[in-house]
């Protein structure tokens, strides 16, 4: 098979991802963004250890360690967005700004609820309706 | 012996490991009988470390160098190796390093018998240790950069040992920051030698820069490396840390930061020198930076109001020396003033540390004013240490390697030398403003001292070799040489005991001193100058640089707006830029 076919894929996977890191609003769409990111870098990986005949397969030792490192960060990921949605009853990164600074460029500031869970202590103030939405 | 050296960071290292064992498996139950076997896991290896430390140093003789190596990980790149390298210079600093760990482990044994934290204060001090014996008997740049890193780590954590003042925790993060702002290029600096010479390991890199003459990677690199070697050693503008990193337990703050880690980087500059040989606008460019430093910490130690920070400037003017010696072409007088520097200094800390210990653990200059006058022994201490620094020919150690440091760079870099020479009217200038405040004025308080003979024997006699040292360090000036093998060229000669620059030296720091203990004495306004003052202004190159740090983190602050799309945008932005800065250059 020409190279060419799975590389695309890997391009286009990659592309997928970086799409859906920098544009989704949802945590847990964020962590499979960032799975997209890394299985196109395996697909890379896969596709070069064979295409270079690499005799020590070096290309796919990587990618078994990082499917394994993959399943690490995703387990930790989704505990946080877990503690995420318990605390504030929403996985929205966007709501989660405690750590800006006052008058930072970009997007403009989300008014702040009061006591807006910083520490993420469980408060009287979490919203009783979960209001995890993507667009 | 090099596989000999290749070993000994593993004893500290050891060390910390098992104390810290020792405090993790111990809590809850029997915690003061693992406890009471702490002192003795503190103090022993690392003896044991020194000791071979000069067995390294004797072994080695004047020979040449020796190395000794593993190799560490196949890359397929450039290869990183575990080694040790042997040569005088290291096995000098290795010495220094293990006589002053061993000195902190013993000091402190008593002195923070009531800790509650000793138990992780000692394992930092093993770690550290370890960290600064692997960067200099290191063969290879990327071990060196991990000891070196090791090492800012445990001063973060011991700055921060009193965690619970505030003063204690900002230092500590401030030390943290700052040196990392210089370390940041220079791990870019090590990589830029690497992809030069195509090796990690330091040899076949400053081999490699003598063949290519000094230009390209070489000039580059070891403008970058200069970056982290000011940051550790406090040079400006990254001197800030070093002062405030005072609020450091007394041991820490007079051994290890001003004594041993600040070393570091004079020794890696000397180590790399032949970089600097090769790239004259990069050497002129320390030189530079040394001189202003050495003056503008003069400056500022005139103006300080603790009395441990009027000294600890002091620490920052003379690595300020040390980094022109070697900018101007005489690394072994920057190396040789590193020595000797480091007697008397420790002997101006420790005396320091008496008055403070004898007046309840007071430190600023209005509180200490003449109580120096209780306490005989420790005046003639830290007379002895001033005139050292001041460099009083014939009996002290400062007069040789401050001399040698002036005259090379009077013959090298005329201008620069005169302006060190002048500088040293500003030493006498702020050591006897702090000698007289506190050791001939009259004492406001007589009450203020808990003078008590008995405890203070013990601290004395500390005093005592480093009294010695003061004096004679300077005598051993030619047998150090010796060990360095021979200098790069005649400028690095020694003067002898008495040189005509040495005495006009003494003469404008005697008149400091002079015009300080005549002022100071009379003017009570001496210890706490107000900022109306117009000679105030002098000082003010302080808060310049504070107002373009203050200026720049504003900017970028406001990058940080807390939204995690902006950060990811900022990284895939960045990667964005290097893979086409990458297709445009190939």
């Amino acid at each position: 098979m020409h190279a060419i076919y799975p590389l695309t894929l890997a391009a286009l996977l990659f592309a997928v991802g970086v799409y859906g890191v920098l544009a989704r609003r949802n945590a847990v769409a964020v962590l499979m963004a960032i799975e997209l990111l890394l299985n196109a870098v395996n697909l890379n990986l896969v596709t070069f250890s064979s295409l270079l005949r690499d005799q020590y397969g070096m290309g796919q030792v990587f990618t078994i360690f990082l499917i394994t490192v993959a399943a690490a960060e995703t387990g930790l990921g989704l505990a946080i967005v877990l503690l995420l949605y318990r605390n504030r009853g929403t996985a929205a990164i966007d709501d989660a700004r405690e750590l800006g600074e006052d008058g930072a460029f970009g997007l403009k500031r989300v008014p702040q609820q009061a006591g807006g869970g910083a520490g993420g202590a469980t408060g009287p103030n979490t919203p009783a309706a979960p209001k995890a939405v993507t667009k | 012996v090099s596989t000999l050296a290749l070993w000994i960071p593993l004893l500290p290292l050891l060390s910390a490991a098992a104390i810290a064992v020792i405090s993790l498996t111990a809590r809850g139950g029997d915690r003061t009988g693992a406890r009471r076997a702490v002192p003795a896991l503190a103090v022993l290896p690392i003896a044991a470390a020194a000791v071979l430390t000069f067995v390294v140093l004797f072994g080695h003789g004047t020979g040449a160098a020796t190395e000794s190596q593993i190799r560490y990980a196949a890359t397929g790149g450039p290869e990183i190796w575990l080694g040790a390298r042997v040569d005088g210079l290291a096995a000098l600093i290795a010495v220094l390093v293990g006589v002053v760990a061993t000195a902190v482990q013993l000091y402190s044994v008593s002195y923070m018998a009531h800790e509650e934290r000793y138990t992780s204060y000692a394992a930092l001090i093993s770690l550290f240790t370890a960290a600064m014996l692997v960067v200099v008997y290191s063969t290879d740049l990327l071990v060196l950069l991990v000891g070196w890193e090791v090492m800012g780590a445990c001063s973060y954590f011991l700055i921060g040992h009193h965690w619970e003042r505030p003063e204690a925790r900002s230092a500590s993060i401030k030390a943290f920051l700052v040196t990392k702002l210089g370390d940041a290029p220079f791990l870019l600096g090590i990589l830029f030698l690497a992809h030069g010479a195509g090796t990690f390991r330091v040899q076949p890199v400053l081999q490699h820069a003598i063949q290519q003459g000094g230009h390209g990677y070489t000039a580059a690199g070891a403008i970058l490396l200069i970056g982290g070697v000011m940051g550790k050693s406090a040079q400006i503008p990254l001197q800030t840390w070093l002062p405030d990193a005072m609020a450091g337990p007394t041991p820490i703050s007079a051994l290890i930061h001003a004594a041993t880690m600040v070393a570091a980087g004079v020794y890696l500059l000397v180590r790399t020198y032949a970089l600097l040989a090769v790239a004259p606008q990069v050497s002129l460019a320390v030189a530079v930076v040394g001189v202003a430093t050495a003056l503008g910490a003069s400056v500022a130690s005139l103006f300080q109001t603790n009395f441990k920070k009027g000294i600890a400037y002091s620490t920052v003017a003379q690595l300020g020396y040390m980094f022109a010696g070697v900018g101007v072409g005489a690394p072994f007088a920057g190396l040789f003033h590193l020595f000797t520097h480091a007697s008397f200094k420790a002997l101006l800390f420790l005396a320091a540390g008496i008055v403070i210990h004898g007046a309840g653990g007071r430190e600023s200059l209005a509180a200490l004013r003449g109580l120096g006058r209780f306490f005989p022994f420790n005046s003639a201490g830290f007379l002895i240490g001033a005139l050292a620094l001041i460099g009083t020919p014939l009996v002290t150690a400062g007069s040789f390697s401050k001399d040698a440091i002036i005259d090379a760079a009077l013959s090298r870099q005329p201008i620069i030398g005169y302006l060190l020479l002048g500088g040293v009217i500003l030493t006498g200038l702020y050591i006897g403003r702090l000698f007289s405040i506190v050791y001939v004025a009259p004492p406001v308080d007589e009450h203020a001292v808990h003078h008590d003979p008995e405890s203070e024997r013990p601290m004395n006699w500390s005093l005592v070799p480093l009294m010695v040292g003061a004096v004679a360090f300077g005598y051993l000036g030619t047998w150090l040489q010796a060990r360095l093998a021979a200098p790069s060229d005649e400028l690095d000669l020694l003067p002898g005991p008495i040189t005509p620059i040495g005495l006009i030296a003494f003469a404008l720091g005697a008149i400091g001193f002079g015009i300080a203990w005549w002022y100071a004495t009379r003017r009570a306004e001496a210890v706490a100058p107000a900022p109306s003052e117009p000679s105030y202004a002098a000082a003010g190159w302080v808060h310049a640089i504070a107002e373009v740090g203050y200026a720049v983190s504003d900017g970028l602050r406001r990058v940080q707006s807390g939204a995690l799309a902006t950060y990811a945008f900022g990284s895939f932005l960045a990667l964005a830029i290097i893979m086409l800065a990458r297709e445009v250059t190939r």
